[in-house]
């Protein structure tokens, strides 16, 4: 409906290329990144720092395990673990005085180091394999984190200096926002330019059938090491910026198993292989719990009914399993296909498909 | 790539008429790279992607291909041959040929080998412009025949790698033939822009051959620059314009209103990729002037009721909801009364929902300037364009007047009539009702037909043949053919083709026939639409085979009658249809039952069916039917088919 396509046309195949050829497609992303960059002048510094800040970060670790999952077909269940070893030599780097630039490269460097030898596991086996695989990955990774000389004990808090970036200084809210929203806007921007790089179709053709790719002469070796590599100096360089601007003291529970599920489902839900669904499954996975609690604390207050107190704990995760289940029967390609699917009714408007 | 830029003469030169234009089309070319060297003239999609060229660069391998085509035997006076679909090198070397004083004389792609012939007689074309190897081949045929053309030049190479006939050579040798010389000789380059004259004969058309053998028609270059600027000044062009190169090369139509008005407008000519994708490049093009005959918007209204026929519920109840609103607000609009606020949000909330949506798709959100003309559109798909929010106006013009004789001015828009004349135009009735043009567009005679210019021009006035009357309002309203008015046995006077362009609204009809005259009612010969009807059919789960299958489905016979049925109420009782009958196939160009401009050819019609026209007035309710139907290879057979008579409900 709000779709124009007639004038549309292209003088170079590079022209062909673009990411957004609509119209209407530009309209819409300048008009959320107005939102976005607009935020702190009107979302309540609470709600800045306890929900948008989250959203972007755990949004960039998601994109980074997309890639991974949706781009190269890999699935991966120690994620959390790669972002925990990038947010530890981080902080360790940035009590010894390195600039926190220098620090975030550095971090994103070892976990990529680590996660790639991890990853070479997937050369040799493949889905639930690889699944244990990396699930060894999360708990050896665990375990050395919990040694005093890197993190100081199971229970122990490492705190995080005041750091700047650029030289601006990280202490502030709003500073801290832009921060994040920078590094999440350049993974995105990243995601969104790699699918039309050799790169990005050679990580889809490994992901299609990888001997049919090695056939093709797209080395699976390479490029299955390769996606390990990106991936987890994505998410180590997240697990920097989760560290310095979110959390600001890390111990190692923060990066347990619970983090790694909690990624896999962002990216499940969110939709794999989608540049969207990563956002849309990480606002869904972070603020469904918390929307279903306040909805039902102010559905029993409103009704007047007792609900008992550890019923009432529950029920908001019964109804969140609910929901993405039932998101998943509905739509298995998770919520950026639902997007997808009504922006089509939308571009085909009046007519129900494409006419010839 | 050469670098056709340099060719072009430093200093240019060109005839201006008294008021400043050029004089002639290689005078527009010339101003055109002059003062708009770097502006955009020609974009052709190639391979998904449009390839530009600029005005300067166009000029530059007009000159190569006028060159070439000078060192290969084209010499003044003399035609050349093009034959093929739009293509850019196919209107340069139309351009190229009135340099040299020659003129082109295009040939529409579809015609047999046989009527090739009929076709190239006049100017005595010795070159031959041709776009692929099928094009190739049938004058490679001609020449066996008839010894000419010697020489054949071919755009597209593909499959053509291995001849070896003489004289059959591709573009780029001529081109570089051409540069060769332009490089050899620094003075040619002027010297072929100054050769053309304002009384040269731009091209050589031929009338569509309703009746009979097709008249050569020579433009001259004075009558489409004058026609051009005439109708400029009336509002019907402007400068700058995009425009779309779809339509067939030989009508009149495409080298006016695209080459004639692309040069004198200083506009950008967009070509489809193939005549496949041409509704798809539209789009892309996106114009603002469009022009296509009748039948093509007909064929528009069809694709979107289909569409919508198929839509999901909401955007089909939307639909449904808007367009008839739009168009009983149309209809207020030309009938000059008032507009409530009501109906404004409607316009306004229509024009959302289904109005812009719609014209984006079909290409024409940007066209201001839309015109159907060449015979009557039907009323309803006129409303339907208007109501969609596309400035659609009608025009009327001839072959002989250049296309330009009226059109309807933005205020003056009627269902019924044409416009006025446009400035420059003197247009008069004579005592029988025939409409006389005279104008700077109108040619001087046919070629080579004393005898038949005579006839159709006398004083300077042409004899159009066409029946009209002034109404009220001084719009020019057009009856049909002085020749096709018909009477019925008691006498009541009527024109067939008025009513077939009624039937034809429907989208279940693609072509119909109208019969009566002397007989004492009406019947007709449908054609059925096989798009429409086979979608409709298996809505309805009704299971087919082919087209003359599904046309002697009793269900589809019904759909028929009450299209006709729906016809009958407007028509008074005694002009009524009574019977009908489905063909078994679609009238066709090949059968010779119309003319590639898909006008009907009555008389070829009655010929063909006599025995199922008695049929229709005997009262039999079926009939075993010899059809003949001509190969694309030009042989004859016969099939025999049961085909029903239906009565249409009184």
């Amino acid at each position: 409906m709000f779709y124009r396509r007639a004038g549309i046309r292209h003088t170079r195949y590079e022209d062909e290329r673009q990411l957004f050829p609509l119209t209407f497609d530009r309209v819409l992303i300048i008009a959320i990144l107005v939102l976005l960059l607009s935020a702190p002048f009107w979302v309540e510094r609470l709600y800045l720092v306890g929900y948008m800040v989250p959203w972007l970060i755990w949004s960039g670790a998601a994109l980074g395990l997309n890639l991974l999952m949706g781009g190269a077909g890999q699935i991966h269940l120690g994620y959390g673990a790669v972002i925990g070893i990038g947010a530890y030599t981080s902080v360790h780097l940035v009590r010894f005085g390195v600039p926190l630039e220098l620090a975030m490269i550095a971090g994103g460097l070892m976990s990529a180091l680590i996660g790639s030898i991890f990853g070479a596991a997937a050369l040799r086996v493949k889905g639930i394999y690889l699944a244990m695989a990396t699930l060894a990955m999360q708990y050896i990774v665990d375990f050395f984190t919990q040694t005093k000389i890197i993190s100081g004990g199971s229970l122990a808090t490492l705190q995080v200096p005041p750091v700047s970036f650029l030289g601006i200084s990280l202490k502030g809210d709003v500073a801290t926002y832009y921060f994040c929203f920078g590094v999440t806007f350049l993974i995105a921007l990243y995601m969104l330019n790699i699918r039309r790089t050799s790169f990005g179709r050679a990580l889809a053709a490994v992901r299609e059938k990888d001997y049919a790719a090695q056939i093709l002469g797209v080395s699976t070796y390479r490029y299955k090491l390769l996606a390990f590599w990106v991936s987890s100096f994505i998410g180590g360089v997240v697990g920097s910026v989760l560290a310095v601007a979110y959390l600001r003291a890390i111990s190692p529970d923060q990066f347990h198993l619970e983090l790694s599920v909690q990624l896999l489902a962002m990216v499940i839900v969110g939709g794999l292989g989608s540049v969207l669904g990563p956002f849309l499954g990480a606002a869904l996975i972070l603020f469904a719990p918390i929307v279903l609690n306040n909805a039902l604390g102010a559905a029993a207050s409103a009704f007047g009914t007792d609900i008992p107190i550890d019923l009432r704990a529950h029920m908001p995760l019964l109804a969140y399993g609910l929901m993405i289940v039932l998101f998943l029967l509905y739509e298995p390609l998770g919520l950026a296909k639902i997007y997808d699917n009504f922006r089509k009714y939308l571009l085909v408007w009046p007519f129900r498909h494409a006419q010839k | 790539m050469n670098d056709f830029a340099a060719l072009v003469p430093q200093r240019l030169v060109w005839d201006k008429a008294e008021d400043g234009a050029p004089a002639s089309l290689v005078a527009a070319l010339a101003r055109n790279a002059a003062e708009y060297p770097d502006r955009i003239a020609f974009r052709e999609r190639v391979y998904g992607i449009w390839q530009e060229q600029s005005w300067r660069e166009v000029l530059g391998e007009i000159l190569a291909i006028a060159a070439g085509l000078e060192r290969h035997g084209l010499v003044p006076g003399m035609a050349l041959t093009v034959i093929g679909d739009n293509r850019p090198r196919l209107y340069y070397a139309m351009l190229a040929a009135g340099m040299l004083r020659a003129f082109p004389s295009p040939v529409f792609p579809d015609v047999p080998p046989d009527e090739l012939k009929v076709y190239t007689e006049n100017g005595a074309p010795d070159v031959a412009i041709a776009e692929d190897q099928e094009q190739v081949d049938k004058l490679l045929e001609l020449r066996a025949r008839i010894g000419r053309p010697k020489t054949i030049v071919y755009d597209d190479p593909r499959g053509l790698g291995l001849y070896t006939e003489t004289g059959v050579m591709s573009f780029d040798a001529l081109i570089a033939d051409g540069i060769a010389r332009l490089k050899d000789d620094p003075g040619l380059a002027a010297d072929l822009l100054s050769r053309a004259k304002a009384d040269d004969i731009v091209v050589l058309l031929h009338s569509s051959g309703t009746t009979g053998k097709p008249k050569g028609i020579p433009l001259r270059q004075r009558n489409v620059a004058r026609g051009v600027v005439n109708a400029q000044k009336s509002g019907y062009f402007a400068l700058h314009e995009e425009l779309f190169a779809y339509l067939p090369t030989a009508w009149v139509g495409d080298f006016v209103f695209t080459v004639g008005a692309g040069l004198m407008m200083v506009a950008t000519i967009n070509i489809p990729e193939r005549q496949e994708t041409a509704l798809h490049d539209l789009r892309e093009a996106a114009p603002t002037f469009y022009l296509a005959a009748p039948r093509a918007w007909d064929q528009m209204l069809t694709r979107i009721q289909v569409g919508m026929q198929n839509a999901t519920p909401l955007k089909r109840k939307l639909y449904e909801w808007f367009m008839p609103r739009a168009i009983e607000l149309e209809k207020k609009r030309l009938a000059h009364q008032p507009i409530s606020l009501g109906d404004r949000i409607t316009e306004i909330a229509g024009d959302v929902f289904v109005r812009a949506p719609l014209r984006d798709w079909l290409g024409l959100s940007r066209a201001q300037r839309v015109f159907t003309g060449g015979e009557a559109l039907g009323e309803d798909t006129f409303l339907f364009f208007r109501a969609l929010g596309i400035n659609l106006k009608q025009f009327y013009g001839q072959t002989e007047t250049c296309a330009l004789t009226a059109a309807q001015p933005d205020d003056r828009v009627k269902l019924h009539t044409v416009g006025r004349p446009m400035v420059g135009v003197e247009m008069k009735l004579d005592d029988n009702g025939e409409i006389l043009i005279k104008s700077p567009s109108v040619v001087d005679g046919y070629y080579d037909d004393p005898e038949g210019s005579a006839k159709a021009i006398v004083d300077g006035w042409l004899h159009t043949g066409d029946a009209g009357q002034i109404d009220a309002d001084g719009d020019l309203v057009v009856l049909g053919r002085v020749s096709e008015v018909v009477r019925t046995a008691s006498g009541e006077r009527f024109i067939p083709g008025f009513i077939e362009n009624r039937i034809k609204f429907s989208p279940y009809v693609r072509n119909v026939a109208v019969f009566g005259a002397g007989r004492d009612e009406l019947t007709a010969i449908v054609c059925i639409d096989f798009d429409a009807v086979g979608n409709w059919a298996e809505d309805r789960r009704i299971s087919y085979t082919s087209y003359a299958d599904l046309s002697q489905k009793p269900e589809v016979a019904d759909l028929i009658a009450s299209v006709l049925a729906h016809v009958n109420v407007l028509q008074p009782p005694s002009l009524a249809i009574r019977r009908f009958v489905n063909l078994h196939k679609d009238f066709d160009a090949d059968d010779g039952e119309i003319t590639r401009t898909r006008k009907l050819r009555r008389n070829t019609i009655e010929d063909h069916y006599a025995t199922l026209i008695a049929a229709l007035y005997s009262g039999v309710r079926e009939i075993d039917f010899d059809a003949r139907i001509t190969y694309e290879t030009g042989e004859v057979g016969t099939i025999r088919r049961r085909l029903i008579i239906n009565e249409v409900a009184r």
